[in-house]
Formats: C-alpha cells, structure tokens, sequence
C-alpha cells in the first residue's frame, strides 16, 4: 500500500473512530436520565483514539520508508 | 544515500548552542528549580494523604467558600499560555514568515509543557485523581464544555503539538546525530534516518502545512470550550456571558505572547544569539501583543460596562466585590497592568524603537495581569452573588495550594531547560546544516 493511501486511511479512520465515539458517548434521543450514560463504556476514550489515529497520520507519512511505486505516485 | 546532513567528515566534541554543555549556572538552576518542585511535591503528598481540607477550598453557598480555586485558575492559565505557542508556530508555517522562524521552536515547546502543567494543575485539583481520569474516559459527556476542553485540549491539541515539534526537529536531529555525544542516541531516535534528501524536504513542508492547518482551528476552539465552562453556566452571576468564549481566547493569546517575549529574551541571552533572534522579531511580537492588548481591553470594558448598566441584585454584588470591594486590588491592579503595558507598547511603535528591556518587563506584567484575571474569573462567582439565599463566602489559598503551583512553575522550568540541554533552542541555520562540524 502507498504512503499516501495508508495516511488517507488513518485520517479517515481516525474521524471514524471520533464520529463513532462521539455519538456513542452523546446518547442522542434517550427519553430517559437514566439513558444519558455513554452507551458503552469508554466511549468518550473511543474519540480521543481517533484524534490520536488522525494526528498520528502525519508521523507515517513522513516516517514511512519511500518505496518505488510511492516515487511514482507524486511524491 | 549519503547527503550534507550526515556528512562523513563531521567530527566535533562541542555541541551547538550549548547543548549537552553543563555549564555551572545551568546546574544551580536546576538545583534551585529541582528544590521548589520537591516542596511541591511534599504538599501534594500532604494534600493527597490528608485530603483537600488542607487546601483553601470549601463547598460554595453551604460552607461559604470556592470548590474551584488558585488550581483551577491555574487550569486556565496554563492551557491560555499553550495557545500563543502553537498559533505562532503554526502561523509561521502557514504564512512562511521567515522572520519569526528562530523562535518557532520554543514556542512548540511552550506549548507542549504548558498544555502538560494544564493537566497536572487539573489532577492536583481532584480528591480522587485516579478516579478522575478514568471516569473521564469513561463516562465524559460530548454536551458538556468540559469534554471538549479534555478531549480536544489535552488529547487532541497536546498529541498534534507533539506531533508537530517531533516533525518539525527531525532536521535539526539528523544535524545533531552528526556529534558524537552522550546525547548521539537520542538525536538518532529523534531524526528516524532523515536524511534531509529533496524528496523528503517536499514532504517535511507539505505535512507541517496541513498540521499547521488542522490544528488552528482546533485551537480556536479547544480555547472556547474552556471559556464555555463558565461561560454557559446560567445559575452563575458573572460566568454566564457570550464574551467569556472569545475573551479565553485573547487573553490566552496575551498571556501566551508574553511568555514567549520572556522566552526569547532569555534563549537570545543564554545562547548568545542576537544575530538570529534580532530585534525585528520582538518587534512582531510586541505589535501583535499590542493588538491582542486593546482587543482584551475593548471586551474588559464592553463586560464592564453592561455589568453596571441596570444590574440584577446579585451581579452588583458581583461587580461591587470586584469593583470595590475584597477583589477590588486585584482587579485595578491586573487592569493597570494591562493599560500601562499596552501604554508602553504604543510607545515603541510611535517612537519606531523597541526595548528589550521594557518589552521583557511588559511580558511579565501581562501575565501577572492574566493569573489576576483568571483568577478574578474563577473565584469571585463563587463567593459572592449566588442566587441561592446563602451569605457571602471567601476563599484565600492555603499554602499547600500555592506549593502545589509554585512546584508547577518550576516543573515547567525544569522541563524546558532540560530540553534546551538536549536540543538546540533555535532551529539549525541552512548553513549549520551543510556546513561540516
């Protein structure tokens, strides 16, 4: 996989897993106070992974070994 | 591929700007730095042992007293101090202001420890500092300010300055890896095989510009979710406001600014480095300080003026406390402050002629003036003016409280002067780079 897919991928991954965890940790449309905990636990620490995830993304693209097909690709 | 950065010939015991040198003065700094965090430590193993009796805090309303006090205030300081370091860094990316370049490094830096006193200053705040933080991650509510202020501020905003002064110091690391040193290990991990090639050039800007990018916004509003905890609190005199949120964010910006004068002043002593830290760019800090000056003002005195204008009972009492009252000398003395720095600094630019001397005095004042705001902010809300039917209350810090944050002070000096000694202070000129050592 290229550097530039494998960074995509993590920035992407990364708002998933901030979408994901936000939402689980917001219950909205619970009717109910006893419904407003996060649906599972650690939910909120499932948002600050994917800003970690999202973040980290640079880290790769710039550590990442160059192999030949990245030259290619615009680098 | 053997390029200029790892030079074969590169042979030298002398590290540049003095790191790894332990010079004497440096060590006694350390010694006196390393004294005051070791007091601090003891009060907080007093505080954690004997529990937070021992501080000034008391519950507010029924035990007449302030449940957030100079550590919360602290809180707010530190992570204000962070702001200024990374927007400056960040600017200088984006807008390629090559004149500011020298002191983006240590204001990466600043950031990064202040955002870490921020969080000690909010571990130290809890009874119960473990259960804290794992109850944060596991029950945090997105609806509320303070989960952006966790999340965004010390995860999301701590990791990306990480990220950014990792990335931004590889180039100077591979230079450093060059030395043969005690500190050789550690400049090798850091450069992780940069070999300053075009390719990897290319790469190094179009990463920084897209981080620089994504983490303004992110400062904006990590910064006024803070202001939100107060600011949306309605059963609250004086926090409830639309201005808190952007007032966070100008005021950090000046408090920040101020630290990074101070900073400065002190690298371009301590490295002997007038001819890379000049006078221009105290001048474009203390211009952009002047701005976010008069800024600051404008909202004190738009806050000001609508708290008197037909006020409800309990915000006179409110602005009678701050106004003339048990925090009137704090609140004249940080607004004095911030007029006669501001004073000073349109001073210069009529005159065309800055001082150091008085730019550094004025970076001092301001922050001084921004842990008298802060403070004003937190505390006064909760001791007078309450809309339950309770007495008025008080809060003065006990001496574990301020230990506690005097040994945070000194943590955060420690940790820079420890980096300094690890790692050049200003980023390695093109020529230090292809020059051999």
């Amino acid at each position: 996989m290229s550097r530039k897919a494998i960074t995509l991928l993590m920035i992407l991954g990364g708002l998933a897993f901030m979408i994901i965890g936000y939402f689980s940790s917001a219950p909205w449309g619970a009717e109910s106070v006893r419904n407003s905990n996060p649906r599972f636990d650690f939910a909120p620490a499932l948002f600050v992974l994917g800003v970690i995830i999202a973040f980290s993304s640079a880290v790769v693209y710039e550590l990442l070994p160059t192999r030949e097909e990245d030259d290619g690709a615009g680098e | 591929m053997t390029t200029e950065v790892d030079h074969p010939s590169a042979r030298s015991d002398r590290l540049p700007q003095g790191v790894g040198d332990l010079t004497t003065p440096w060590k006694a700094f350390v010694l006196g730095a390393l004294v005051v965090l070791g007091f601090g430590v003891f009060a907080y193993i007093w505080e954690l042992s004997q529990g937070m009796v021992v501080t000034g805090m008391r519950n507010v309303g029924s035990m007449g007293g302030a449940s957030w006090g100079l550590y919360i205030t602290m809180v707010v300081y530190f992570i204000g101090v962070s702001f200024a370091g990374m927007t400056v860094a960040a600017l200088i990316r984006l807008f390629n202001l090559n004149d500011l370049k020298p002191i983006a490094r240590f204001a990466e830096v600043l950031t990064v420890v202040a955002l870490l006193l921020g969080a000690l200053a909010i571990i130290v705040d809890l009874g119960q500092p473990l259960r804290g933080i794992i109850n944060l991650f596991r029950y945090a509510r997105p609806q509320s300010p303070f989960f952006g202020t966790f999340s965004l501020v010390i995860a999301g905003y701590l990791f990306a300055s990480l990220v950014f002064l990792y990335l931004s110091g590889r180039r100077d690391a591979a230079v450093m890896a060059r030395y043969p040193s005690r500190l050789q290990w550690f400049h090798r991990l850091w450069a992780a095989g940069y070999s300053h090639t075009p390719e990897e050039q290319a790469r190094h800007r179009r990463t920084t510009f897209w981080l620089a990018l994504a983490i303004i916004p992110l400062l904006i509003i990590a910064h006024s979710t803070l202001g939100f905890v107060f600011g949306l609190q309605v059963g609250r005199p004086g926090w409830y406001g639309t201005l808190q949120a952007p007032a966070f964010v100008v005021l950090a910006g000046v408090s920040g600014l101020g630290n990074i004068i101070v900073l400065a002043a002190i690298v371009r002593w301590a490295v002997g480095a007038g001819d890379r830290i000049e006078m221009k760019v105290f001048s474009w800090l203390g211009r952009f300080l002047m701005i976010l000056l008069f800024v600051y003002l404008y909202f004190m005195t738009v806050e000001l003026l609508t708290l008197l204008y037909a006020t409800p009972e309990v915000e006179k009492q409110l602005s009678d406390a701050l106004l003339g009252g048990r925090y009137a000398w704090l609140y004249w003395g940080s607004v004095a402050l911030l007029v006669i720095s501001a004073v000073l600094l349109v001073w210069q630019v009529l005159q065309g002629r800055w001082r150091m001397s008085w730019l550094v005095a004025i970076g001092i004042a301001v922050n001084l003036a921004a842990i008298g705001k802060r403070y004003l902010i937190v505390v006064p809300s909760q001791t007078h003016g309450t809309l339950l039917p309770y007495e008025t209350g008080s809060y003065s810090p006990s001496w574990v409280e301020y230990s506690v944050v005097l040994g945070l002070f000194a943590l955060g000096a420690l940790l820079v002067g420890l980096f300094f000694k690890a790692f050049p202070a200003l980023p390695l000129s093109e020529e230090e780079v292809m020059s051999d050592v």
